[in-house]
């Protein structure tokens, strides 16, 4: 195996990380199949006897929810002969039946019927025959998350100071649950899946089109550029164990102070609807409803391995190559809220996010060109330097600006723990 | 008995749409439009309500003059260098002569393929038009594209489908 500790310098990366191939198989072993791993949203099996199908890698699972109102995590393969028992991305069954010779299992996973039993003889135990189960499940915040690892560190361990922030992002709701129920944008691009990550310093030159359209929109009043600077207040934060995000709230500090409420209620919509909204938040969250909006819309987190979660969109990375990545984009919507409040945060989301929107389709590119860049290796080192100064934090988080490669740096640090750690730590 | 007259005029209409996007002639393409306008194509399933469901695109003419703006403004990397599109678009049916608002409602199929960076892609669509007549001749009024891809993972899509 690589010298990993090799490949991975305090302020550079070598670029096999993203182009080996047997490095790929290795994340996969080592991070994938092991740590804690977000695999789906509660809200996508809200009922007894829903189920959806999810991958880990190329592993596919069934993730279902049991009569008891359990959620177990299943690998989708018959105990018998392997074929995979369920074909759907989502529905509703008592029973997964193989099509192969009808072995059947019930939506907690147990080995139910099987066709003709009397030909295996005594011996033959229904109850260990079960579909395989992903030993450990959590969730966080309606979060389903799963560990391959039968032991290890619990969820919240896991997650850290990020727990907080998936906390923050559900809270847009006055009943703090959001669902995925509005659809899937289904994207994948030709590029290794750490490329995804929280990166502040790229949005002025890859999204150059973006800033054109809001300047087109705000006209000379737009300050063109300036939260994505070294001069910027936002900041990248490294949170522990591969967890970080961006604070893009810098700029608008000064005024989110007590008299903060008008620019907080810009993103609202000025109609019944907005105040039916605001209404309901304040309801439910007292005098801190414009705080709880704010912290929502702001929350711009990758929970490491691989969850995003950005304003109001809920993102998954899936390898599946060291060249070539999937990424499944979910607008979230709020629960209990006026139907326009979540039409708008679809729109909003189209706009920046999905394959033919005028955002992520630059990043996607500038991922392949990583790709096929990174293969030139004659000198193979990614610089990761920026802000490399700044020290960490007593509560052990490290804060950097915006543009510093403070993300990077963090998700290479869990990487090389995860791939050298003969445990799960 | 058919309006061949119309059923050619439409013909004209939906193939002069078909060159200009195939040609990125973004300005060309842009004032055959309506306005109002909705250019859709659903993800996932092909009726979604869109108010309730993501799209791949769902631009009403305000995101529409955007999305075209932000294609010839210099720096749209996804479509630097531009794709190569060359798409058919065959089984033109008129289905309503007579739409509100006087309109014509037609549908296609189109089949495209698009070549970037030394990758080929094809893709196939049906595809629903709504053309308002005016005196300078058709707009477009709703153009629904229901991609076959519809519910599977894409890349780049930032050519005029």
């Amino acid at each position: 195996m690589a010298d990993y500790a090799a490949l991975v310098q305090p302020d550079r990366v070598h670029s096999a990380v993203f182009t080996s191939e047997d490095i790929y198989k290795d994340e996969l072993e080592k991070i994938f199949y092991r740590y804690w791993v977000y695999v789906a949203h509660e809200s996508e099996i809200p009922r007894p006897g829903d189920y959806c199908t999810k991958w880990i890698g190329e592993k596919q699972l069934i993730v279902s929810r049991a009569a008891d109102g359990s959620i177990g995590i299943f690998f989708n393969r018959c105990r018998h002969r392997g074929a995979a028992v369920c074909m759907d991305e989502y529905g509703n069954a008592n029973f997964f039946r193989c099509p192969y010779h009808g072995w059947t299992y019930n939506s907690a996973g147990d080995l139910v019927g099987v066709p003709y039993p009397s030909r295996y003889g005594e011996g033959f135990d229904k109850s260990t025959l079960g579909l395989a189960r992903v030993p450990r499940v959590d969730t966080s915040a309606g979060f389903i998350f799963a560990s391959m690892a039968p032991d290890g560190p619990p969820l919240a361990e896991h997650l850290g100071k990020a727990a907080g922030f998936l906390a923050d992002f559900v809270k847009a709701s006055p009943l703090g649950t959001v669902s995925l129920s509005a659809g899937t944008s289904k994207s994948a691009f030709w590029g290794n899946w750490k490329f995804v990550g929280m990166d502040g310093y790229h949005t002025n030159f890859t999204h150059k089109t973006v800033l054109d359209l809001r300047q087109r929109k705000a006209g000379a009043s737009y300050n063109r550029g300036a939260g994505n600077s070294d001069k910027s207040a936002n900041e990248s934060w490294d949170l522990g164990n591969g967890h970080c995000r961006l604070d893009l709230t810098g700029r608008d500090k000064v005024a989110i102070g007590a008299a903060s409420n008008t620019s907080i209620a810009a993103g609202i919509p000025d109609n019944a609807d907005g105040h039916e909204y605001m209404r309901l938040m304040s309801e439910a969250y007292g005098d801190g409803a414009h705080e709880v909006i704010r912290r929502s819309r702001d929350v711009h987190i990758h929970v490491w391995p691989n969850l995003q979660l950005i304003g109001s969109q809920v993102r998954v990375i899936r390898p599946l190559a060291a060249g070539h990545t999937e990424v499944m984009s979910y607008p979230a919507m709020l629960d209990g809220v006026p139907d326009s409040i979540n039409t708008e945060r679809i729109r909003s989301f189209e706009w920046f996010s999905g394959v033919a929107s005028f955002g992520t389709p630059d990043d996607t590119e500038v991922f392949e060109r990583n790709q096929i860049g990174l293969r030139a290796d004659y000198i193979p080192w990614l610089v990761l330097a920026r802000g490399l100064t700044v020290a960490p934090q007593e509560d052990g988080s490290t804060v950097g600006n915006v543009t510093d490669e403070v993300p990077q740096r963090a998700q290479m640090k869990a990487w090389l723990r995860s791939m050298t750690s003969p445990e799960v730590s | 008995m058919k309006d061949l007259e119309l059923v050619g005029d439409v013909t004209d209409f939906l193939l002069l749409e078909a060159e200009l996007a195939d040609a990125s002639a973004y300005d060309e393409w842009l004032a055959l439009w309506d306005d109002p306008c909705t250019y859709w194509v659903p993800c996932n399933l092909d009726d979604y309500d869109p108010t309730k469901h993501v799209s791949i695109i769902y631009d009403d003419r305000a995101r529409l003059e955007e999305r075209c703006f932000r294609l010839t403004a210099g720096g749209a990397h996804s479509q630097e260098p531009r794709s190569k599109v060359c798409r058919v678009v065959g089984n033109i049916r008129v289905v309503n002569p007579h739409g509100e608002d006087d309109t014509v409602e037609a549908t296609a199929r189109t089949i495209l393929v698009e070549l970037r960076l030394g990758r080929k892609s094809v893709y196939a669509a049906r595809v629903h038009y709504t053309l308002r007549r005016t005196p300078e001749g058709f707009k477009l009024r709703h153009k629904k594209v229901l991609l076959l891809d519809a519910d599977e993972p894409l890349g780049n899509m930032t050519f005029l489908i």
